[in-house]
């Protein structure tokens, strides 16, 4: 728009300058001529000098020229009257070269011209005054025509290209309003939906990867969350159903003393448990928040492993299995959290063990980490089942779930694992021929 | 021993009572902070039990004004939320204990007797009997009926929690805490197996027997009389 704005003003001021030099020359090539014809005829021949005027005004219209010696007007072409009304008073003019045409306006008409005083030639003592204008009218209705045309020029230029941009743009943001209006659509329900590539400029190819990439990871944890939201429901699910049958089923008619006492020494088992579940996944949810905070001690983790090793020597004990320790290590981070997470390791490897073997914890540490690795001989786990141990409620032995065993809710390694992971540590499994491994690894300034 | 109960939820409160009644101690239940407080300042208890959600004043308004009252009396508080802050928040405004729900009632009992017992220091003694079982404290040597029991250092060390708190029933969690210094949710069959050792070399050779499975809460150590 201002671009527009300035060139049509510079289209026109230049047309304007052209005009203005063209006038420019036509009026001082006939001043010439006057100054020559005088200077020829001399001041006192009048005649001749108003008939040669004449002669070379012919076929010239549009100029108006006026001559006087002194007073007394000697050449005076038609239309002059403003000439010399302009030239009776002296203000108006000088001696001086003219720098800018003059204008004037007489009956209609505009004129641009000059208005001079000859320099006295040596030879006469009679003033000139000459005054030369040309009527500008043509080039003034000239410009305003053209100036009328460039505005309309201008003006529907100026629409045009409103018009376009607007088109452009739309056009130019058309993938980024599909863009909009897949992320419209995107529900809990359509969370698999993605924007396709080929379907976009390249410009915005880096966008809509990290687009589709936010949507992956919020699908994930979508769900995860979900995943884990029914899983709950399935675990609370069956020890209330449990309870709910079970305390029917004993209402329903009526019982010895003892024969209730030991239906609530049952409810207490399952009350426990969901007990259990609920301050389990809060443990989780904390952690799951960033709300699990380790406190930062130093922490010798043979000697916590040792206290676990006699924690549980009753327990490997009845199994027959030894616990062998290596190694040594030493590090900053919370030492209930820690004995916790190798608890919920030590406490599986045992459970998992062959009767009569050994369970090897190796402690160990290099470039700024501690490794602890536990390994079991026993069962060995499939990669697939490997691959989900340290999810949520998973077990790989589906059948001894709820056995007595002390076989827990599947969330042990899941504990132990968000427990490493707010040390800055993680944790990894392996098994093979028999023998299962667990591999922690925690920095040691985390 | 006088205990105040302050606790909204009806059914949480009256168990609560009923149970710590049975247990041989007194108890007054009121269900509001502001009753709670009124009482604490006007009678002498020897606990109380604060639930930290309550209607007008929260369990942590109450201790202040406990605290800022001069009063001394032990506080265990109960508390819905699982968060660190109120672990740190509760003792740091002197708080003796605290347990968050759901917990068990054995436990809650035996941090009530423990922390009864707390100040009431008494002449440490060097021995603990119960029937013919002798503890002997400086030498971490077990007897029964003159004979000697050979323990590991654990096995001694649950036995003389058992024989300190005899008669007092003792969860596993606690015992897991207490001996082994396992104070999160541990695999409590764990104690089942250690007690199960323990018993069998403190109670199978003898007459009577003197640990007993208390089921669904613990373990006792006591002479029963039948
Ligand atoms: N050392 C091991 N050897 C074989 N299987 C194991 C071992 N540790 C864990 N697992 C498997 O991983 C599953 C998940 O373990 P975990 O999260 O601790 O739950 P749980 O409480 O059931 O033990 C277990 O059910 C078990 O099948």
């Amino acid at each position: 728009m201002v671009v527009l704005l300035a060139m049509g003003y510079l289209i026109v001021a230049s047309v304007d300058h052209h005009f203005d030099e063209q006038d420019r020359v036509a009026v001082q090539g006939k001043l010439e001529l006057i100054q020559n014809i005088l200077a020829m005829d001399g001041p006192s021949n009048q005649e001749s000098f108003a008939l040669k005027l004449k002669d070379s005004l012919v076929g010239h219209h549009e100029l108006v020229v006026m001559v006087a010696a002194g007073d007394t007007v000697i050449f005076r072409t038609e239309h002059a009257g403003f000439l010399a009304r302009y030239l009776q008073d002296p203000v108006n003019y000088s001696v001086r070269e003219y720098v800018n045409l003059h204008s004037w306006q007489d009956d209609g008409h505009k004129y641009r011209g000059i208005a001079v005083i000859l320099p006295e030639s040596p030879g006469t003592k009679t003033r000139f005054t000459v005054a030369i204008a040309i009527d500008a009218q043509q080039h003034i209705t000239f410009m305003d025509m053209f100036k009328l045309q460039l505005m309309l020029v201008g003006l529907v230029g100026l629409v045009l290209m409103g018009c376009l941009g607007w088109i452009v743009t739309r056009r130019g943001l058309m993938p980024v309003s599909n863009m909009a209006r897949v992320a419209e659509g995107i529900t809990a329900q359509r969370i698999d939906d993605r924007l396709r590539l080929d379907s976009l400029p390249k410009e915005l190819h880096s966008l809509a990867i990290s687009f589709n990439d936010m949507l992956d990871r919020l699908e994930g944890s979508f769900h995860r969350l979900s995943d884990y939201a029914s899983d709950i429901a399935h675990e609370l699910r069956t020890p209330v159903n449990t309870l709910m049958t079970q305390t029917q089923v004993s209402l329903s008619l009526s019982r010895t003393p003892d024969q209730y006492r030991e239906i609530l020494y049952s409810n207490l088992e399952e009350y426990e448990r969901l007990a259990r579940i609920i301050s389990d996944m809060l443990f989780l949810a904390k952690a799951d928040n960033g709300l699990m905070i380790p406190s930062r001690q130093q922490v010798k983790v043979h000697n916590e492993v040792g206290a676990l090793f006699e924690f549980y020597d009753a327990l490997a004990a009845e199994k027959n299995v030894r616990l062998q320790i290596s190694g040594a290590a030493e590090l900053q981070a919370d030492p209930l959290m820690i004995r916790r997470a190798l608890s919920n390791l030590l406490s599986n490897a045992i459970r998992h063990s062959q009767v009569g073997s050994a369970i090897e914890v190796n402690i160990a540490s290099e470039s700024g980490e501690v490794r602890i690795n536990i390994a079991n001989e026993g069962d060995t786990l499939t990669p697939s089942q490997l691959e989900r141990v340290f999810d949520r409620f998973y077990r790989a032995d589906a059948s001894r779930s709820r056995g007595d065993d002390g076989a827990g809710l599947g969330l042990g390694l899941a504990i132990t694992r968000s427990i490493i992971e707010a040390h800055h540590g993680r944790i990894s499994a392996a098994s093979a021929h028999g023998r299962t491994c667990f591999f922690v690894v925690i920095p040691i300034n985390a | 021993m006088k205990i105040l109960i302050v606790e909204d939820e009806p059914k949480t409160g009256e168990y609560l009572s009923q149970g710590l009644s049975e247990a041989g101690f007194a108890i007054e239940l009121v269900q509001n902070g502001d009753d709670g407080l009124h009482r604490a300042l006007q009678y002498e208890y020897d606990l109380v039990i604060l639930d930290v959600m309550l209607p007008g004043l929260n369990g942590w308004q109450v201790l202040q004004s406990i605290r800022k009252h001069g009063l001394q009396v032990p506080v265990l508080f109960l508390t819905a939320r699982d968060q660190v802050e109120d672990r740190v928040s509760g003792l740091e405004m002197g708080a003796d204990d605290y347990l968050v729900k759901p917990f068990s009632f054995a436990e809650l009992l035996a941090r009530v007797r423990t922390i009864l017992r707390r100040g009431r220091g008494g002449i440490e003694a060097k021995t603990l009997n119960v029937a013919d079982l002798e503890l002997d404290l400086l030498r971490r040597r077990a007897t029964r009926s003159g004979r000697r029991i050979d323990l590991t250092a654990k096995e001694f060390g649950l036995l003389e929690l058992l024989m300190r708190r005899q008669g007092e029933v003792l969860p596993r969690s606690l015992i897991a805490s207490q001996v082994w210094d396992m104070n999160f949710d541990s695999d409590t069959n764990v104690v089942e197996v250690a007690m199960r050792r323990l018993r069998s070399k403190v109670d199978d050779a003898f007459a009577p027997k003197l640990i007993h499975t208390v089921r669904g809460m613990g373990y006792v150590l006591e002479e029963k009389n039948t």
